[in-house]
């Protein structure tokens, strides 16, 4: 063990350095918005029952509802899918319930402020009917969105006929976003930590992450496409019902919706 | 007992928010201190529970009809200041959604059900619980106090109504807003509350409270125990399928009526009234169109009860959690 008096002088004087601050706010900025993009990629509240319905089927469902809210010109269609919205989004965890009832009700307010002149000249029914239209088709889509895995989702595009080829790019955009994603915090962190005290050279370091995050970008690229070419890509991506994993309880849905939209041509003709 | 628009002059309205701002500035102070957050959620369960309730529409001597509120029965389970907050949010539910009670009168009604209910009913329960004791003097007190609680909410609305033609006339001498002068506002709303209304309340309070004794014992503020919600969940079910029931009852309460039917009531249409400003609600009285009422009534009860959950699960994000980090 070393002797006390083995340590040099310079380290005995006591140091009373203070780093000055320095404004590292677009850091923060870029680091927050990457972390909650990733947060949102993988925090999904996926709670699956012996009832509920294959990503493919939901996402039908969620497609239909929007479009026949949207022609809607009965409100007691609108009203039993809000209906049906409301107890769906009670059940859900509290995180997704809390994304689900922001995401509505701003874009129900926004819709609401822009149908105002609708209230002034005396027709309020048009933007209350306006606003809750809107609640119901951004509650529907967030509710999908935030209980349905982001890759089964995009696997379940192909139920509505969406070409392999944009799936294909869609599912690569997805898994490129959050592995670069990581990358880009890592730079940013690093940028942070190495930024002792004031440093007038942190902006331009922004260049150097972007570039960083290319690179890695077209290595990742290179990399997935040999993967692919390993395991027999020939340029073909399979778009097969297999892949859908269709089971016996989507019929009762299927069969559900069928349900809603005959209540749509129903409550149509009553107008 | 849900004062319509234009019924109380924009004056009386005001001071009825006046009123009720610092009592709903205190309940949410007492809740997010006395509640734990996870029972919050359970809160919006019990405010369904008196929506659902206020469907439920009874017939009344002299042809109006009445509703229980449950206010007292919330307040038992999880405190007055609780049942403030809860009733409040759902009459705002009832008003902005439903047409049912004015948004102008929203504050004067909040201050009637939302906080003269279950704080009269549960002051008395309190005392009865006390002096009897066991589940006898819990059920007694319950029973008693959301009777008589119910009864000071209606005695303190027909006097608002009372008041306006005393405060409130056009030169020629007729009423600007609610016609009927005291005389006659108490004696008609008592009549149908002393009677039926009250006893409503009473057994859908005790009710409710010995179900969830034996279904569901820690549904409550008091039990530290984790709820088993399906026993609850399923007579929030049972009273959604059941409100096609309060459509038995008909005509209207006393004192919402619509212009044109008071304006052939007493002879002519209160100036204030006929020229009011009035919020298009989405369901005016739980009514969709043309339809069956009974399909209006069951669609509203889902709305406003999934509403009220979501509401209050909302709330307890943002309450503080119940475990003391620093002890």
């Amino acid at each position: 063990m070393a002797e006390p008096r083995d340590i040099p002088d310079w380290l005995k004087t006591s140091e009373h350095y203070r780093p000055g601050t320095d404004r590292d706010g677009f850091v923060m900025r870029s680091l927050l918005s990457l972390t909650s993009v990733l947060a949102q990629l993988r925090d999904v509240s996926a709670q699956r029952t012996r009832l509920s319905p294959t990503p493919a089927v939901r996402l039908l469902w969620c497609l239909a509802c929007v479009l026949l809210v949207s022609l809607a010109r009965n409100y007691l269609f609108v009203a039993v899918v809000l209906a049906g919205l409301l107890v769906r989004v009670c059940l859900l965890p509290h995180k997704a319930l809390v994304r689900v009832a922001t995401g509505a009700l701003a874009a129900a307010s926004l819709a609401f402020v822009v149908s105002l002149p609708a209230v002034l000249i005396g027709q309020p029914r048009s933007a209350v009917t306006l606003a809750t239209k809107s609640l119901t088709s951004v509650g529907m889509v967030l509710t999908v969105a935030t209980t349905t895995p982001i890759g089964e989702l995009t696997d379940a595009l192909r139920a509505v006929g969406v070409p392999a080829q944009v799936i294909l790019t869609f599912n690569l955009a997805l898994n490129g976003i959050v592995r670069l994603g990581e990358t880009a915090l890592e730079v940013l962190q690093a940028l942070r930590l190495r930024s002792v005290g004031v440093n007038h050279h942190k902006q331009a370091s922004m260049g150097g992450i972007g570039g960083v995050v290319l690179l890695k970008a077209e290595r990742a690229a290179q990399d997935t496409y040999d993967a692919m070419r390993c395991r027999g890509f020939d340029g073909t991506y399979r778009t097969d019902g297999a892949r859908l994993g269709l089971k016996p309880v989507d019929a009762l849905w299927v069969a559900l919706l069928a349900a809603l939209v005959s209540l749509f041509l129903f409550t149509q003709r009553m107008v | 007992m849900h004062i319509p628009e234009n019924y109380l002059s924009p004056s009386t309205c005001g001071v009825g928010y006046l009123a009720i701002v610092p009592i709903w500035h205190a309940a949410i102070k007492h809740v997010s201190k006395e509640v734990p957050r996870e029972k919050m959620p359970l809160i919006g369960i019990a405010a369904a529970f008196s929506f659902l309730s206020m469907m439920f529409n009874i017939p009344l001597p002299g042809g109006t009809t009445g509703h229980a509120v449950c206010g007292t029965l919330i307040a038992i389970l999880f405190g007055p200041w609780s049942a403030v907050l809860a009733i409040s949010i759902a009459l705002a539910i009832q008003a902005f959604l439903f047409g049912d009670g004015g948004i102008l009168s929203l504050g004067a009604n909040c201050f009637n059900m939302a906080f003269v209910l279950p704080f009269v009913g549960y002051s008395i329960y309190k005392v009865i619980r006390d002096r009897i004791g066991g589940e006898r003097g819990e059920l007694i007190g319950a029973g008693v106090g959301s009777y008589l609680g119910l009864n000071a909410a209606a005695l303190l609305t027909a006097i608002e109504f009372g008041i306006q033609p005393l405060l409130f006339t056009a030169s020629d001498g007729t009423a600007l807003y609610c016609p009927y002068p005291i005389s006659v506002a108490v004696p008609a709303m008592m009549l149908g509350h002393l009677t039926v209304a009250g006893i409503a309340e009473a057994g859908f309070t005790v009710g409710i409270l010995s179900f969830l004794h034996s279904a569901a014992p820690s549904f409550g503020i008091e039990s530290h125990d984790a709820t088993n919600t399906t026993p609850v969940l399923g007579l929030v079910l049972a009273l959604i399928a059941a409100t096609p029931l309060g459509l038995l009852a008909t005509g209207d309460a006393w004192g919402e009526w619509a212009t044109e039917d008071l304006a052939e009531m007493v002879g002519y249409a209160p100036a204030g009234l006929a020229e009011g400003w009035e919020w298009s609600s989405l369901m005016p009285d739980y009514t969709v169109g043309n339809l069956p009422e009974w399909i209006g009534y069951i669609l509203s009860a889902v709305i406003g009860a999934a509403l009220l959950v979501i509401i209050f699960r909302l709330v307890s994000g943002m309450a503080r959690p119940s475990v003391d980090f620093d002890a």
